[in-house]
């Protein structure tokens, strides 16, 4: 390995643990328990959005339709649930989710449309959606009972922490192990660094970025039925846009390459909790709110600026 | 051609009498390394106005580094560059071609989108107002048209134009930015012979109206062709520099690698009478391929000769499923075969070595190991997983097979030399043992021991039953190696030749009917 690929490697771990380190020491609160268990809560749904969006970026596209895809798995593991029961709603959202996914995928590989304007297109379509199945109003969970159930399974805690931190745990270590082990992970690596080269090693593009676009849908599915477990329904606001972009920002200021073809899931985690302890921090230290979301655009276009060069561009 | 006096190039300091008369550009004891790796170590060489200064060496020896170095592209660790006798440090092209130093790299940099006199003069538009004055544009582009004579359409979107034609483009973006200098790295690898020929006239031709020219090559006969003085590079450092006349290319080969090489073809078996592996019959792409119909036995090498342009990749590219055939069959083992995209050929046995390695052929930023077994990691995996120990056998067997020079399998493929990255590509499909291999140009770019160890490897693949068809601008290299040579000509087959084929026969049926008469 070169110098430089081991910078790259370390130099984000080190600066993570960098903030943590002076967060332990200037505040008394940053290191309590429900602090730390707090962050992580909080970032749940991220995790798993920036987990999938980082195999996207890999695999060469963008997918920014993933908080509308969320919009519309929360309304309709709602209305999932309603229908047939807590079991039914979190097959409905995963299915929705995997849906649009698919559709992404289909529309942007025939089509051939650029990624970024496809999946922002499909975003506003799938908003619209929301809205249609949704009459434009909050989809509740009509039985307590069901209601009782995903709220213990989501928000319920166990070894102090909510069932959403483990489910988002274990949904980034799947998807981890297999961008790194897989054949379709190495198959993401190849599109993403290379696709006519993929291409012509016998490798199906267009198959492996719309299995990217289907993961990155079940992944919004999952932050969908998130959002039901935590509140007990669903409806068209239910996610802001800026997840989308929360989402690549958390995974570039991670490491992973914005040219594609090279990055990790480990990276999405470090980036996500970079981003989340320099919020934390600063409402600890009490800093007014706006220099947070200065800091935070600094610390992006310097982890895009530290990537170009690093790759010598 | 000028004829510039013969001039020694040590000369000392102490011997410089003006800004004139000394040479334009003299390196002293210039150094560069990339992490550990030294790229230039103490080398020192001076270029005199006016004249072809040839550079030579394998891959790595550093010749590139020297030119990019001089261009701005690479700040030396240690050492000086003089122009004029002044000591300069650029810190960016830009910076070079101010003191008129101008770098014509391997990447061509053009804006595909625009105009050939839009590139020509980008940055250093005639203005009036502050918007581009048009007409002083056109005025001043058909001036420099004048002086060199390329003929290029000054309209035409620079995107559409051929490589060589490009290459003109970023010869008269140079000019007409006052170079006094232009150093070309490797301007002729992507052009055939007749492109070739005329870019050496267009270097001769600004070296007599007072033009430097640097040229970095690997192709001996062209530096000996046009230079005046040559220096070859080994291993970082300079072996040597002097008058052109007293090398030949034996010496140069021997000055590069430090021993003697085989510049000689492997010999070639027998044309057998094997059965026939692949069949093409009436295939037809738009214009680029017309009626193109052939067979390629078991154990034979099939030469596709023709110019840039000729359907020859094109013709590959629709054996392979690469591109989509309009008409015609394609029939293996006499079995019609239908072939919608490269996975389809590939679960066939076809195998295709690209045109150019690194936009068609390799993932760069990974590694020797995941480029060879791209094509084949279905067979080392289970449920969808790959089996890294069974994975990293077949790729470090691979890599030792093809005499891959390299640090290892996890090295990052980028990390190697031009020629070991063509081997790693030969060892992704030679990882499944395919029925028919296409190699398109397997040595543009490769030096000359790695070439010969290429060319050794298709003749031995041959010999075991393996069905070959090789494409190669060279001309040499397709008759050195093919047992059969189709030459095309604008998509259609106009003559075959056998295994002792005279080249002029066979570049009369690839340049057709103009050559002949001016022949």
């Amino acid at each position: 390995m070169t110098m430089r690929a081991r910078a790259r490697d370390l130099g984000i771990v080190f600066f993570f643990v960098a903030i943590f380190v002076v967060l332990s020491v200037s505040t008394n609160t940053f290191l309590r328990q429900d602090n730390l268990l707090n962050i992580l809560d909080q970032s749940s749904e991220l995790l798993v959005l920036t987990a999938a969006i980082t195999v996207c970026i890999v695999a060469g596209i963008f997918d920014l339709s993933i908080a509308s895809t969320a919009t519309v798995a929360a309304i309709a593991t709602a209305g999932g649930v309603n229908v047939a029961g807590w079991p039914g709603g979190i097959v409905a959202g995963l299915g929705a989710g995997a849906a649009l996914g698919l559709f992404n995928g289909l529309a942007i590989g025939f089509s051939k449309v650029n990624s970024f304007i496809g999946t922002l297109a499909t975003s506003f379509a799938f908003k619209g959606f929301a809205i249609v199945i949704s009459g434009g109003s909050v989809v509740a969970i009509n039985d307590p009972g069901d209601r009782e159930t995903l709220a213990n399974l989501f928000t319920g805690r166990f070894l102090g922490a909510k069932g959403v931190v483990f489910f988002a745990l274990a949904f980034v270590l799947v998807v981890g192990v297999i961008l790194a082990r897989s054949v379709f992970g190495r198959h993401v690596y190849a599109v993403g660094g290379n696709a006519e080269a993929a291409r012509l090693s016998g490798v199906r593009v267009m198959k492996v970025q719309t299995l990217c676009y289907v993961l990155s849908g079940l992944a919004a599915g999952l932050a969908g039925i998130f959002y039901v477990g935590r509140y007990g329904s669903g409806a068209s606001n239910s996610f802001s846009d800026t997840y989308a972009f929360q989402a690549i920002a958390a995974a570039v200021v991670g490491g992973t390459s914005i040219f594609g073809g090279a990055g990790a899931v480990w990276r999405a985690v470090v980036g996500v909790l970079i981003l989340a302890l320099i919020g934390n921090g600063f409402n600890l230290l009490g800093i007014d709110p706006t220099y947070q979301l200065a800091a935070q655009g600094v610390l992006i276009f310097a982890a895009v600026a530290g990537d170009q060069y690093l790759r010598g561009r | 051609m000028g004829t510039t006096p013969e001039h020694d190039a040590g000369t000392s300091a102490s011997e410089r009498v003006g800004p004139a008369a000394g040479p334009l550009v003299e390196v002293r004891a210039i150094s560069k390394h990339f992490g550990g790796v030294h790229a230039l170590a103490d080398v020192s060489v001076s270029f005199e106005r006016g004249t072809v200064h040839g550079l030579v060496g394998e891959n790595g020896a550093g010749k590139s580094t020297l030119a990019k170095a001089i261009g701005g592209v690479h700040q030396p660790n240690a050492g000086e560059i003089l122009v004029d006798d002044v000591p300069v440090r650029f810190s960016s092209p830009r910076d070079a071609l101010e003191r008129g130093i101008a770098l014509i790299a391997q990447e061509i940099a053009l804006v595909p989108e625009a105009t050939v006199e839009e590139n020509i003069f980008l940055g250093v538009e005639p203005r009036r107002a502050g918007m581009v004055d048009r007409i002083a544009l056109r005025r001043a582009y058909q001036e420099l048209e004048e002086r060199v004579g390329f003929g290029l359409p000054a309209g035409e979107t620079v995107g559409r134009m051929r490589v060589a034609d490009r290459q003109k483009v970023e010869i008269m973006r140079a000019l007409a930015r006052h170079a006094r200098m232009i150093l070309m790295d490797e301007p002729t690898a992507a052009l055939t012979a007749d492109e070739t020929d005329r870019l050496l006239d267009v270097v001769r031709r600004l070296a007599a109206e007072g033009t430097t020219i640097v040229l970095v090559s690997h192709y001996l006969d062209e530096v000996l062709a046009v230079s005046e003085t040559v220096t070859v590079m080994r291993d970082a450092r300079v072996v040597r520099t002097g008058p052109a006349v007293a090398e030949t290319a034996q010496t140069l080969v021997l000055a590069m690698v430090g021993r003697e090489v085989d510049l000689t073809y492997p010999p070639k078996a027998l044309a057998p009478e094997a059965p026939v592996v692949l069949e093409a019959r009436g295939l037809c792409r738009g214009s680029a391929v017309r009626d193109v119909s052939f067979q390629v036995r078991a154990g034979e090498i099939v030469g596709l000769a023709g110019l840039v342009g000729a359907g020859r990749t094109e013709t590959a590219r629709l054996l392979f499923g690469a591109d989509r055939l309009d008409k015609g069959q394609i029939l293996l083992d006499g079995e019609p075969l239908h072939v919608h995209r490269p996975f389809d050929a590939i679960r066939h046995g076809i195998a295709m070595v690209p045109e150019s390695r690194k936009d068609e052929g390799l993932l760069l930023l990974r590694s020797i190991r995941e480029n060879i077994t791209l094509a084949t990691l279905s067979e080392h995996s289970r449920a969808g997983f790959v089996l890294r120990g069974s994975e990293g056998r077949r790729a470090r067997t691979l890599f030792d097979r093809l005499d891959v020079r390299g640090t290892g399998t996890e090295a990052t493929v980028g990390s190697l030399s031009g020629g070991n990255q063509q081997k790693v590509l030969f060892a992704r499909w030679l990882a499944q043992t395919p029925r028919l291999l296409i190699v398109d140009e397997p040595t543009r770019g490769v030096d000359v021991a790695a070439k010969g160890e290429i060319h050794r490897l298709l003749v031995e693949l041959a010999a075991g039953g393996l069905a070959l068809i090789v494409i190669s601008s060279e001309i040499e290299e397709v008759l050195g190696l093919a047992h059969r040579t189709l030459a095309l000509r604008e998509g259609r087959v106009v003559s075959e030749f056998g295994p002792n084929a005279e080249r002029e026969h066979v570049l009369h049926a690839c340049f057709g009917q103009v050559q002949e008469l001016s022949a």
